[in-house]
C-alpha cells in the first residue's frame, strides 16, 4: 500500500511544520511564563531567614498557614468584599445601560459601546489618578458638596473611594457582556412574559433576568476577579490604610521582605482567578 | 465491485484511478474506486451529499492525499504529489477568490507563482478573461461581482494555466435556477472550445445528464455505475443509480435464466440481459413510469410484458399524468402524456398495462 | 397586545441612567484635563489658567528618561511579541502538533492572571536564574531594560495571538488551498494570501501590546532596575509621595498618548469590519 505511507507522511510534515511554527513561542512562554510560576510554587514551601531573605530548603507549609492567621484573614476577607460590594453596583448601574444599549437603532448602539470603551482604553494610573484628585480634600466633589450646603466631604483614603475606583475601572466589563446576553434575547419571549404577568417586576423575574443570565455570571465574574486582585486602585484611593490583597502581597516583597508568605498568596490568588474562569467558561461565557 | 468502462484505451486515460480510498479515522469516504476519465471528456461524479464524490475530486486535486490506491494524469503517478505540483486546476465551490486582488490579478495568480514573464502574463491573462466574456472588469474586486461573474473569474483563474484536467466542485451549487441553466450551456461550450478534460462534482442529476460525456455515480464512498447519460439512464445496474437518476418502478424478482425474471407474483417476464447479477440471485427489476403504457392491449407489440390494476389517484403535471395504479401485490407509477389522442384515466378505472421487454432494467437490490 | 404604552421602565429613567454613566465615565479625565491648567498648587482647587506646569515638564530631565525607556521597552516588546504572537496564532488555527493543547491553555494564562502574581513570578524567575548564572558562570546580570522587556513580551505574546487568531479564524480556509492549487508553494500563499488578509489583525494586536506595555505598572515595578524606571511606574512612586500640579500635567500627556492609540485602534477596526464584509460577499457567490 504505497500510498497510505504518503499519506502518513503528508501529515507527519503537516505536523512538524506546525511544531516549528509554534516552538519560539511555545518554548518563550515555558521559559518565561511556566517556569516563574513553578519557581513561585517552589518559594511558597521555602524558608523566610531572619534577614529577610529566602533560604531554598527546609521545606515547609509555613507560608500557607500564615495564611490562616487573623492579618492576613483581615485582607483576604476585606478584598472579597469590596470586590463583592464592587460587582453589585456594577450590575445595578451596567443593567439598565445594557438593556438602553441594546435597544437603540444600530448606529446609536455602536457610538454607545465605543463611548464606553473609549474612556477604558486610556492609560489606567491616569484614570486612577483623576479620582483621586476629584475626592481629595479641595477638590472638585467636596467644592460641589460645600456648595449645596452638605459641607466638606473626604472620601479619600476610604473604602469608598476604592469602591469608587474599582467601579470605575471596571464598569465596561460589566456592560458589555450584559449587552450580549440582552441584545441575544428573543424578544418575542419578553412578549409573552408580558402577556402573562404584566410589563414589570415579574416578567423581569421569571423572564428576563433567567434568559440574560449568562451575560450577568460573565460580567459578574469579569469584575470580581480583577477587583480581587487589584493593586493600583486600592493603593492610589485608599492609601494604604485599607490593605486589599493586591497590596498586602506587594509589601511581602517591599517591607516585610518575606518571599515565601509573598508566594503561597500570589499563588491562592492565581488559583482562585483559574477556578472562576472555569466557571466562567462552563457557563457558557465562550459564547459572549 | 465497480466497473471500468473498456471504451477508453487506458494508456490515453486524462484521469486514472486504481483502488483508490480514502479513510478518516473510522469513517471511509472513498472505497477502492476504479475509474478512468478520458482525454478531452466532460466527465461528471454524481452522487448525494456525503457520498465521497468531493472527497475524490480533491483526491485528484492533491488537496487529500489517498489512503491506498494509484493515481495517475496522463500516465504520470502523482498521488503522493502537493497541489501545487500536479498539472490540474481547481474551480472551488465558493470560488475562493482572492478578496484582495482584482480580477485581473486574481487569474494571474497561477501565472505568477510560476514565475512566467509578464508581458507573457499580460497575454494570457486577457485572453482568459475574453474567453469567460469577462472583459473590461479587470480592476474590479471581487466583492463587487455578481455570483455568475465570480464564477467566471474563477474559470479564468484556472484555465489561463492550461492546465491538463480541469476540476469543478459543484460550481453552480450557489446560483439561483435562471443563472444555473445558462451557465451549465456556457461551461459546455466552454468546455468544447478548450478542449480540455473538464472534471465536473454535483449532486443534481439533471446537470449530470445536460452536461456530461460520462457519468460516474457514487453512494457511500464507492462508485456505483460509470457510463454515457444514456446508458446511466436506460441500463442502470444498481437500484441506487435507477432511482437517484431520473424515476423509477421497482419490482421484487428472482433471476431464473439469462433472460428471464419471476417477479414476486409469480409472473414472467423477459428482461434484457445483464452481467452484473446471476442465474438465481434476489434482483429487482426497474422500470420508468414513462416506459408502462397504459391502455389499449391491442397495441402491445409481441415481446412485452402484461399486466392490470386499477388506478388508485391520478395526478395532473401539465405535459404528463402520473397514474398511481393497484396491482394485486404492490402499487406502481405510470407516466402517460397529456395530449388529445391520449385516453384519460381516473381513480377507480380498471386498466391494462404494458412494456416493451426492452424498456427494464434489471438491478442490484 | 398591551405593550404600547406600557414600557417595562419609563423611557426617561433609562435615558437618564445612560446619560449618568457616560457623565460618570467621562467627567473625571476631563475634570482632570481642566485642572491640569489650573494654577492652584492643591490639586483639585481652580486657581486660575496657566500653562506652567506644561513648560516644567520640558526641564524636566528624569521625566524624560523614564519616557524614553518607555517609549523604547514598548516598541521592541511590542516587536517581538507580535512576531512570535503571529506565529502563534498561525501555527494554533492552521495545524495540529504534539503539545497544541497544551500551548492552547498557556496562552490563556497571561490574560486572566493577576498583575500582581506575574509581577512577583517574574521578580522571583529572575532572582533565580541570575544566582544560578552568578554561581555558574560568575556573571552579575541585574534588573534593568532587558527584564522589562523580557516580561511585557511574556504577557503580550497572548494578547497578540488572540486578536490575530480571531482574525485568522474569520478567514476563508478555501483561499490557501485555492493558493497551493494555483502553484504557489506554503511561504508564497502566506506571503501573497495569507498575511494581507490577516494583516489587520496583525496591526491590531500590536497595537494592543503597545497600549498594554504603555500601560503596565505593577510588573514593570517589580523587575525595573534603578536606572530604568518606565513613566508609569514613576508616576506611580510620585503620586504616593505627595500630589503636585505637574503629575497633572503629565497624566494629561499620557492621556492624550493613549487617546490617540484608541483612535488607531478604532480606525483599524473599521478597516477590518470592510474587509470582512468584502470577504464574506466573495465566499459563495449569491448572484
Amino acid at each position: 500500500m504505497k500510498l497510505g505511507a504518503a499519506e502518513l507522511k503528508r501529515e507527519r510534515e503537516e505536523r512538524r511544520r506546525g511544531f516549528f511554527l509554534a516552538l519560539p513561542s511555545f518554548a518563550y512562554m515555558v521559559l518565561f511564563f511556566a517556569l516563574p510560576l513553578v519557581i513561585v510554587l517552589i518559594y511558597s514551601f521555602a524558608t523566610r531567614t531572619s534577614t529577610g531573605s529566602t533560604a531554598l530548603s527546609d521545606w515547609n507549609f509555613d507560608a500557607y498557614r500564615k495564611l490562616g492567621e487573623p492579618i492576613v484573614r483581615n485582607v483576604v476577607v476585606r478584598s472579597v468584599v469590596l470586590a463583592v460590594i464592587t460587582t453589585v453596583i456594577c450590575l445595578v448601574v451596567a443593567y439598565p445601560f445594557a438593556w438602553f444599549c441594546a435597544h437603540q437603532r444600530p448606529t446609536v448602539r455602536n457610538v454607545l459601546l465605543i463611548a464606553v470603551m473609549i474612556p477604558f482604553w486610556t492609560n489606567f494610573l491616569v484614570r486612577n489618578y483623576a479620582w483621586r484628585i476629584l475626592l481629595s480634600k479641595g477638590g472638585p466633589i467636596s467644592t460641589f458638596t460645600e456648595a449645596i450646603g452638605l459641607g466638606e466631604v473626604d472620601i479619600l483614603f476610604t473604602k469608598t473611594a476604592v469602591v469608587i475606583g474599582l467601579v470605575y475601572a471596571y464598569l465596561p466589563f460589566m456592560i458589555l457582556p450584559l449587552y450580549a446576553s440582552i441584545d441575544r434575547l428573543d424578544q418575542r419571549l419578553v412578549e409573552a412574559g408580558r402577556d402573562l404577568y404584566g410589563s414589570g417586576p415579574q416578567t423581569f423575574r421569571r423572564i428576563i433576568l433567567p434568559l440574560t443570565m449568562p451575560g450577568v455570571i460573565a460580567g459578574s465574574i469579569l469584575v470580581f476577579v480583577p477587583s480581587m486582585g487589584a493593586y493600583v486602585t486600592p493603593e492610589l484611593l485608599g492609601g494604604g490604610k485599607e490593605t486589599m490583597l493586591g497590596s498586602y502581597i506587594v509589601t511581602q516583597f517591599l517591607t516585610a521582605r518575606n518571599w515565601p508568605v509573598g508566594a503561597s498568596l500570589s499563588f491562592v490568588l492565581m488559583a482562585v482567578m483559574l477556578v472562576s474562569t472555569v466557571v466562567y467558561f462552563r457557563s457558557g461565557g465562550r459564547n459572549l | 465491485m465497480n466497473e471500468i468502462t473498456e471504451s477508453q484505451d487506458q494508456r490515453s486515460a486524462a484521469v486514472s484511478l486504481r483502488g483508490i480510498s480514502k479513510l478518516f479515522d473510522d469513517v471511509t469516504a472513498v472505497d477502492s474506486v476504479d475509474l478512468d476519465i478520458g482525454d478531452s471528456e466532460f466527465f461528471a461524479l454524481l452522487g448525494p451529499s456525503g457520498c465521497g464524490k468531493t472527497t475524490t475530486l480533491r483526491m485528484i486535486a492533491g488537496l487529500e492525499i489517498p489512503s491506498a490506491g494509484s493515481l495517475q494524469i496522463f500516465g504520470e503517478e502523482v498521488g503522493s504529489l502537493p497541489p501545487n505540483k500536479r498539472p490540474v486546476n481547481t474551480v472551488f465551490q465558493n470560488y475562493a477568490l482572492f478578496p484582495h486582488m482584482s480580477v485581473a490579478d486574481n487569474v494571474a495568480f497561477g501565472l505568477k507563482m510560476r514565475k512566467i514573464p509578464k508581458s507573457e502574463i499580460s497575454t494570457r491573462v486577457h485572453e482568459a478573461i475574453s474567453l469567460v466574456r469577462m472583459t473590461g472588469m479587470e480592476d474590479r474586486r471581487p466583492n463587487q461581482l455578481s455570483g455568475g461573474q465570480q464564477q467566471r473569474v474563477a474559470l479564468a483563474r484556472a484555465l489561463v494555466n492550461r492546465p491538463k484536467v480541469l476540476l469543478l466542485d459543484e460550481p453552480l451549487a450557489a446560483l439561483d435556477l435562471k443563472l444555473r441553466q445558462e451557465m451549465q450551456f456556457e461551461l459546455k461550450q466552454l468546455q468544447r472550445e478548450v478542449g480540455i478534460t473538464f472534471v465536473f462534482v454535483t449532486h443534481d442529476q439533471e446537470e449530470a445528464l445536460a452536461l456530461s460525456d460520462r457519468i460516474g455515480v457514487m453512494n457511500d464512498g464507492r462508485l456505483l455505475q460509470v457510463g454515457t447519460p444514456e446508458e446511466m439512464y436506460d441500463a442502470p445496474i444498481d437500484r441506487f443509480v435507477a432511482d437517484f437518476i431520473g424515476r423509477s418502478n421497482f419490482l421484487n424478482g428472482t433471476l431464473e435464466s439469462a433472460e428471464v425474471v419471476c417477479l414476486a407474483n409469480g409472473q414472467r417476464i423477459r428482461v434484457p440481459q445483464v452481467d452484473a447479477v446471476s442465474v438465481g440471485d434476489e434482483v429487482q427489476v426497474s422500470l420508468r413510469p414513462e416506459r408502462v403504457m397504459i391502455g389499449d392491449l391491442d397495441s402491445a407489440p409481441h415481446d412485452s410484458a402484461q399486466l392490470s390494476g386499477t388506478v388508485e389517484t391520478e395526478t395532473f403535471l401539465g405535459n404528463s399524468v402520473v397514474y398511481r395504479v393497484a396491482l394485486d401485490w404492490m402499487t406502481i407509477e405510470v407516466e402517460a402524456d397529456h395530449r388529445p389522442d391520449v385516453e384519460r384515466y381516473h381513480a377507480g378505472d380498471r386498466v391494462d398495462l404494458w412494456w416493451r421487454d426492452d424498456a427494464v432494467a434489471v438491478v442490484r437490490p | 397586545m398591551s405593550q404600547s404604552h406600557q414600557h417595562r421602565l419609563p423611557v426617561w429613567a433609562l435615558r437618564t441612567n445612560g446619560g449618568v454613566v457616560l457623565l460618570f465615565l467621562y467627567a473625571p479625565i476631563i475634570l482632570l484635563v481642566i485642572f491640569s491648567f489650573s494654577a492652584s498648587r492643591i490639586p483639585g482647587q481652580w486657581g486660575g489658567f496657566t500653562t506652567e506646569w506644561y513648560a516644567t515638564l520640558f526641564d524636566d530631565s528624569r521625566l524624560q528618561r523614564t519616557i524614553s525607556v518607555s517609549v523604547r521597552v514598548a516598541l521592541v516588546s511590542t516587536l517581538i511579541a507580535t512576531v512570535l504572537g503571529t506565529m502563534a496564532a498561525l501555527a494554533l488555527e492552521r495545524f495540529t502538533f504534539r503539545g497544541r493543547r497544551v500551548f492552547d491553555a498557556l496562552l490563556y494564562l497571561p490574560i486572566i492572571i493577576p498583575d500582581v502574581t506575574m509581577a512577583v513570578m517574574m521578580l522571583m524567575f529572575f532572582s533565580q536564574s541570575f544566582n544560578v548564572v552568578d554561581a555558574v558562570f560568575g556573571l552579575g546580570i541585574s534588573k534593568g531594560f532587558g527584564t522589562i522587556v523580557v516580561s511585557h513580551v511574556a504577557f503580550n505574546i497572548a494578547f497578540v495571538s488572540v486578536v490575530v487568531r480571531a482574525r485568522i479564524a474569520g478567514m476563508n480556509a478555501t483561499l490557501e488551498q485555492a493558493a497551493s492549487d494555483l502553484y504557489a508553494s506554503r511561504w508564497q500563499a502566506f506571503r501573497y494570501v495569507t498575511l494581507p488578509l490577516i494583516a489587520p489583525g496583525v496591526l491590531g494586536g500590536a497595537l494592543l501590546a503597545l497600549t498594554l506595555s504603555l500601560d503596565d505598572v505593577v510588573v514593570t515595578q517589580f523587575v525595573a532596575g534603578p536606572g530604568s524606571t518606565t513613566l508609569p511606574v514613576y508616576v506611580f512612586s510620585l503620586i504616593r509621595k505627595g500630589v503636585t500640579p505637574t503629575i497633572n500635567s503629565v497624566s494629561v500627556i499620557m492621556l492624550v498618548a493613549s487617546l490617540i492609540l484608541v483612535a488607531g485602534s478604532v480606525a483599524l477596526q473599521r478597516a477590518n469590519a470592510s474587509r470582512g464584509r468584502q470577504q464574506l460577499q466573495t465566499s459563495g457567490g449569491t448572484s
